[in-house]
Order: C-alpha cells, then sequence, then structure tokens
C-alpha cells in the first residue's frame, strides 16, 4: 500500500544553534525577489574579522549552551569566499578540539549556494574534506522559465541561470542524494509553480522546500491563481504517485488548524536564538537584521566582535510570541495553522520600529494555501484507502 | 485610556523620572502652544501636570496655566507646600530642614543614594511621600546592585526601628507601595499619560522629548500614537508575568536599552526585583511585633528578573 514520503527533519532540529557569517555581499546573481537590497561586491568578511568573531563565541561557552552548532556561511554567494571560509572552517574545527568546546563532535557546516560555482576545485576540495559535516543546498527554482525568470545575471540584462546551476545537480546529488532544494515564490512565479516542482522531482530532488516571498507584493487574483497551481500539482502529486518518494512543502497535514491563544503562543521565526555577523564584525540575530536585507529600517545590532553581545538586545526577541505580535485577526483565524512569518519583514515592514507587529502580506496566500491543501489530503488519504480496500480483497492487486 | 497629561512648560524644566535634560539651554513654551495643549487636556477630560524650569515664568503664563486644575512639578527652589517637589539627593543636605513638602521626587544615581543614606532616613519622615527616582539606567555597565541593595536594608531596618517607636509607615515608592498594591502600578506613559513639549509636539513622555535618539515620531498636535497597543501591560510579554508592581516600568529605558517600549532591560527588572524583595522584609520584619497588613501576601521568588521565568517555561 502507498504511504506518503515522509522527509528527514533538519539535523538536530531545535537543539542546535545557528551562527551565520555573512562572508560576502556580493553576488554573481541579482535575482528579482531577492530581498538583500544592499548587495554590494565591497563588504567582503576579512580573516581578522572571521577569527575575532570564533574567538569571542568559542571562549563564551556559557552563553551559548546549545547542544550543537551549526555554522553557517551565507551571502550574496557564499562560495564565491570559498579560500575564506575553508580557513574558517579549519580554525573552527581546531579550535574546538583544542578548547575541548562541547560542539566539537557536534557541528555542521551549511550552505544555501545558487550552485554557479559548485563544481569548481576549490569548492570540490573542501566538499571532500568536510563531507560527513556538510549540508549544502542549491537553489533552482524549477523549469527554465520558471527560474530564469527571477534568477537572473547581474549586469547582463535578463540572462537567465537555469542552464549554469543545473549542470551541477547531478554532481550534487551524487554527493548528497538526501539534499533538498529552497524555492521563493512571488506574484510572477505563480503560473508555472505546477511545473516546477515536478521538474525538480524529474531532476532528482526528492525535498522541495517552497514558500511564498514575505513581502508585500501580492495583487488581486494572485490567490487564486495560486490555488489553482497547487490543486494542479496536487492532482500531478497524487495520480502518478509522487507522494511515495517525493515531498513538496507546501502540502503539511499540519497547516490550516485553529491555533490556541495560550497553548500555540510560541513564536515562528528563530531570529534571536541564532547569530549572524557581517564584514564589520557587528553581531545580529538574524541576517535579515543586517542592513544589506532593510529597505525602510535601521539594522538592529546585538554587538559585535570588540564589546561582545549587548543581551539587552536579545530580550525581545527570546520573549517574542505570537500573542503579542499578532493582530486580533490572526489571533481568531480559524485556519492559523502553518501562517509563517519572517520577524526580520515584520520589523521592515511594521508602522514603527519594532518586531512586535505581525506583516499580513501573506495572508490571502496562506488561505488559498490550505484550501489546495485540504483538498491534496483528501483526495490522497481517499486514494490510499481506496488501495487499501483493494488489498483486503485481493493479495495481489500489485499496488503493494 | 488617557488620563494625564504633562507639559513641560521649557526645555529647562526639571527632570522629574529617569531622563536626563538635553543641554542647558532655556527655551519656553509660546503663549500660544500653552494654551493650545491646555485646550487639548480640557477636551479629553485629562489631569494636568505642569513641569517648570528653575527660574521664575513671565507673569502673563500665570493666569494661563491657573485657568485649568493643576498639579505643578517644580524644583525645590521654586516648589509650594503643594507641588511635587523634585531635588537630587546629593544636593539635598544643606536643605533637608526646608523640606516638608507633600510629595517629593528624590533623584540620584544608587551610588548618591548609597552615600547619603542618613540624609534620606531624615526625608522619609519630614515630608508626605518620596518616589525615589534612580538615574542613569541607560547606561551598559552593571550597575551597582549591592550597594544598591545594602542601601534597601538599611532603609527596611531603620523604617522597622522607628515603627516599633511608635512612628507611622512612611510613604516611600521603592518600598511601601508594593505592600498595598495587588497589580501593576507602572508609569503608564503612551496608555494613561501624554507629554507636550515646549515645541508644542506629543511626546509618550519627558524622556522622548529629551533624548533624539529613540525615535518615537508623534505627529505635531495630532495625537496618534502608532502601535498604542505595545505600551499596554497586556503587550509586554515579561511585564505581564511580573509581580514587582511598584516598578516604574520606564517605557524610555525599554527603548533606550532594548529597542522596544514592551521590553524592560536586565537591570531595570533586577533593580525592581530587589525592591519588591525588600518590601516583603519589611512586611516580615514588622508582623514580627504583631499583626500588620492581613491579607497581604508577597511570595518568595527563586528569579531576580522574569525574563528567566519565561525563557524557562
Amino acid at each position: 500500500m502507498s504511504q506518503p514520503f515522509v522527509p528527514k527533519t533538519a539535523w538536530k532540529s531545535g537543539v542546535a544553534k545557528t551562527i551565520t557569517f555573512i562572508v560576502t555581499k556580493d553576488c554573481q546573481l541579482a535575482c528579482k525577489y531577492c530581498y538583500l537590497v544592499g548587495k554590494n561586491e565591497k563588504e567582503r568578511m576579512s580573516w581578522t574579522t572571521a577569527k575575532a568573531a570564533i574567538d569571542y563565541i568559542l571562549a563564551h561557552e556559557d552563553f551559548f549552551k546549545e547542544e550543537s552548532v551549526i555554522w553557517d556561511f551565507i551571502g550574496g554567494e557564499p562560495f564565491l569566499e570559498i579560500e575564506l571560509i575553508d580557513k574558517i572552517c579549519d580554525y573552527l574545527k581546531t579550535e574546538m578540539f583544542r578548547l575541548d568546546h562541547h560542539w566539537f563532535n557536534s557541528y555542521r557546516f551549511s550552505f544555501s549556494t545558487n550552485g554557479i560555482n559548485y563544481d569548481s576545485p576549490k569548492v570540490q576540495n573542501f566538499i571532500t574534506k568536510n563531507h560527513s559535516h556538510l549540508s549544502i543546498g542549491i537553489t533552482i527554482d524549477g523549469t527554465p522559465r520558471k527560474h530564469d525568470l527571477n534568477r537572473v545575471w547581474k549586469g547582463n540584462g535578463e540572462k537567465g541561470s537555469y542552464l549554469d546551476v543545473v549542470r551541477n545537480i547531478p554532481l550534487w546529488l551524487s554527493q548528497f542524494p538526501e539534499a533538498g532544494t529552497k524555492v521563493t515564490i512571488s506574484s510572477a512565479d505563480i503560473p508555472y509553480i505546477c511545473e516546477s516542482v515536478l521538474h525538480l522531482f524529474s531532476l532528482g530532488i526528492h525535498e522541495v522546500n517552497i514558500n511564498v516571498v514575505f513581502e508585500n507584493v501580492w495583487h488581486n487574483g494572485d490567490d487564486e491563481a495560486f490555488e489553482k497551481q497547487l490543486m494542479d500539482l496536487a492532482d500531478a502529486i497524487i495520480d502518478n504517485g509522487y507522494y511515495q518518494d517525493f515531498t513538496c512543502s507546501f502540502f503539511s497535514e499540519l497547516i490550516g488548524k485553529p491555533l490556541d491563544i495560550e497553548r500555540d503562543n510560541q513564536n515562528w521565526c528563530g531570529a534571536g536564538r541564532m547569530l549572524a555577523i557581517d564584514a564589520a564584525g557587528n553581531f545580529y540575530p538574524c541576517t535579515r537584521f543586517a542592513a544589506y536585507s532593510l529597505r525602510n529600517k535601521k539594522p538592529i545590532i546585538i554587538g559585535n566582535i570588540t564589546d561582545g553581545i549587548d543581551s539587552d538586545k536579545l530580550r525581545p526577541f527570546l520573549t517574542l510570541d505570537r500573542k503579542t505580535q499578532s493582530s486580533q485577526e490572526c489571533l481568531d483565524c480559524e485556519i492559523a495553522s502553518g501562517c509563517a512569518w519572517c520577524q526580520g519583514e515584520n520589523y521592515d515592514a511594521a508602522s514603527t520600529s519594532t518586531i512586535f507587529q505581525r506583516s499580513m502580506a501573506i495572508c490571502r496566500m496562506h488561505k488559498a494555501r490550505v484550501r489546495a491543501n485540504n483538498y491534496y489530503w483528501n483526495k490522497l488519504y481517499r486514494k490510499i484507502e481506496l488501495e487499501a480496500d483493494i488489498c483486503t480483497k485481493n493479495t495481489n492487486c500489485g499496488l503493494c | 485610556m488617557l488620563k494625564y497629561l504633562i507639559i513641560l512648560l521649557d526645555k529647562s524644566s526639571i527632570p522629574f523620572c529617569h531622563y536626563d535634560r538635553k543641554g542647558s539651554d532655556c527655551g519656553l513654551i509660546s503663549v500660544d502652544n500653552l494654551k493650545e495643549a491646555i485646550k487639548f487636556g480640557m477636551k479629553e477630560n485629562l489631569m494636568i501636570q505642569f513641569v517648570y524650569p528653575e527660574y521664575d515664568l513671565p507673569n502673563e503664563y500665570l493666569p494661563i496655566i491657573d485657568s485649568i486644575d493643576h498639579i505643578n512639578i517644580k524644583p525645590f527652589i521654586q516648589a509650594g507646600k503643594d507641588d511635587i517637589c523634585v531635588i537630587n539627593i546629593s544636593d539635598a543636605g544643606e536643605l533637608i530642614q526646608q523640606i516638608k513638602h507633600d510629595t517629593v521626587v528624590v533623584r540620584g544615581t544608587i551610588c548618591e543614594f548609597s552615600h547619603n543614606i542618613n540624609l534620606f532616613k531624615n526625608l522619609i519622615y519630614n515630608v508626605g511621600r518620596v518616589n525615589v527616582v534612580l538615574t542613569s539606567l541607560t547606561q551598559t555597565q552593571n550597575i551597582e546592585i549591592s550597594l544598591y541593595s545594602k542601601f534597601l536594608d538599611e532603609t527596611v531596618d531603620y523604617i522597622v526601628s522607628e515603627t516599633k517607636k511608635g512612628r507611622m509607615l512612611p510613604k516611600l515608592n521603592i518600598l511601601t507601595d508594593r505592600l498595598t498594591l495587588d497589580k501593576m502600578n507602572n508609569c503608564n506613559a503612551g496608555t494613561e499619560t501624554i507629554t507636550i513639549g515646549p515645541n508644542g509636539k506629543f511626546y509618550i513622555c519627558p524622556g522622548f522629548y529629551h533624548d533624539s535618539d529613540t525615535d518615537i515620531e508623534l505627529n505635531g498636535l495630532d495625537l496618534t500614537i502608532p502601535n498604542k497597543r505595545l505600551y499596554e501591560l497586556d503587550k509586554a510579554p515579561i511585564c505581564r508575568e511580573c509581580d514587582a508592581f511598584q516598578c516604574h516600568r520606564c517605557i524610555w529605558i525599554n527603548k533606550k536599552r532594548t529597542n522596544e517600549v514592551n521590553t524592560p532591560s536586565h537591570n531595570q527588572c533586577v533593580i525592581s526585583h530587589y525592591e519588591r524583595n525588600a518590601s516583603l522584609k519589611l512586611l516580615s520584619k514588622l508582623r514580627e511585633n504583631g499583626p500588620f497588613l492581613k491579607g497581604v501576601s508577597i511570595p518568595v521568588l527563586d528569579y531576580l528578573d522574569p525574563f528567566e521565568k519565561i525563557i524557562n517555561k
């Protein structure tokens, strides 16, 4: 009997501290939906800054008590700085060992890359050296026309990057067969959602993590078109049996339920429980609070490599809950579960300089997703039920 | 619902809370702005509190001020018996015998209070009520909390000994308010109180007028407070879990130290808990002499900062 594919949960989910090095604010691409409004070629992290950040973090084991650590590298495009990253990772390993740090045997190096120079010798040498401790995600948005709609080369007109990325997918999947990709949907992408997810499945990517952008970019009718795309996708996944081997994060049994105001009061996002460091040596509660990520607001800096972390600046992040930041409409919403938010976008879009005002820009998109999601699970469980029925009547049904 | 309107009559009006003045320049509110501010207070049914500078106001201002029932907040050298008198503890030495006001706001750093404890002990029995206001709480360095703890303990012991001699319990915000409160009694800037600066513009409190770093912009004389809900206790995740009911819950220090008006700094919480715990000590010691405030109970806590309680949930 067929069963839905269950994706693996993230490494040490919930018990690992994520520490992000913003190694560069440069990227080969100029993706149209990119939230990084301040990308540039100048702000590259120096080894001196990286080392000082590591020394501070490893010297304050009492402050960083999480069981495990994810050393995350982000850009821009992080692999543009592969030599620096290699040096950072070597230093981290030797220092964690030298200090007998509790993270020595419980760490990961994590990357989210555009995949363009994935096959370069320097990147490949790095992967060979650190393979057992690596998580690498390559971002590919789907079919060539969907991918190239947004993910275009910087300073090169509208030249898309699909071919430059897709050529590295087989190598990537051979090295990380269980890797997933992350897809971002903005208004212009909606017509291509179904074909794109199916295309990614056809490339051998079993886990497609996909979300709509949190920014207020949505137009009238986008929700209906989105719902239609997800219904088509649901039909394709179920009718072709893809649900047994593949997963698309748009469909989840956990979404679309009411939430209890007291019991389900936790914050959605991990801002403040993470730490990000930029080229200037400033600390942020998440990369989304760095200046290059913000359109309207000042960055929220919670410390730096010289003075350390100002724990007062972290208190709002660590006490954020759903109840305090949500509107009454959100609290009363009967399909609230799974309606995500980005703390950085909330801050950037808020009417005052606060992280306690939840943006409602994706409200209609969430409602559309929930309708399609309900359709998906009703259809899938009915199919499984009918198959089970056949199985009990015919032991040679060929479905099991 | 707004209840109080603070009108700063001058740029150099006496600071009566945690904030400090920006510079020492004078800058008197215009007659027109003063009249408009008073008219606003009358239309909104607000109790007006005028905050005075150290110099005498021009005569033409006095009848305007007297056109409405109000409270005066004045520096010691200006204050009459019924006015709220503001003085720095370090300046009180030679003046102590002259301070006989109904309500006195005494400002100073922890060190200044600690060094002047004998003066302070005299003061609390000279006047109707003392409101202690600690300054320099926006600094990042560690506060002298052990000094403050000692100051509170000594004051508790003094009050207990004086009570045994038959004196009435003084009214002192940091020690006696908590004995009779059963819910938060904070400054409530932004919910119950609003301020008009000498430039005629609205501010959440005088701290925001004097501190241009705290970027909360209110819109001229059209009073709309953006994200007003964040000033309410229910939208303050730490404070709504707290029972240091006497805490000022200073919105300006919150914004300054944590970037958020609804989140107190660690120091603000710890100071308030030392005060709360000292109130408990006072209550226990007074009860050693017989029944006192029957029904009042202040539980023993295992933390000094309710933030710990929240993140350990």
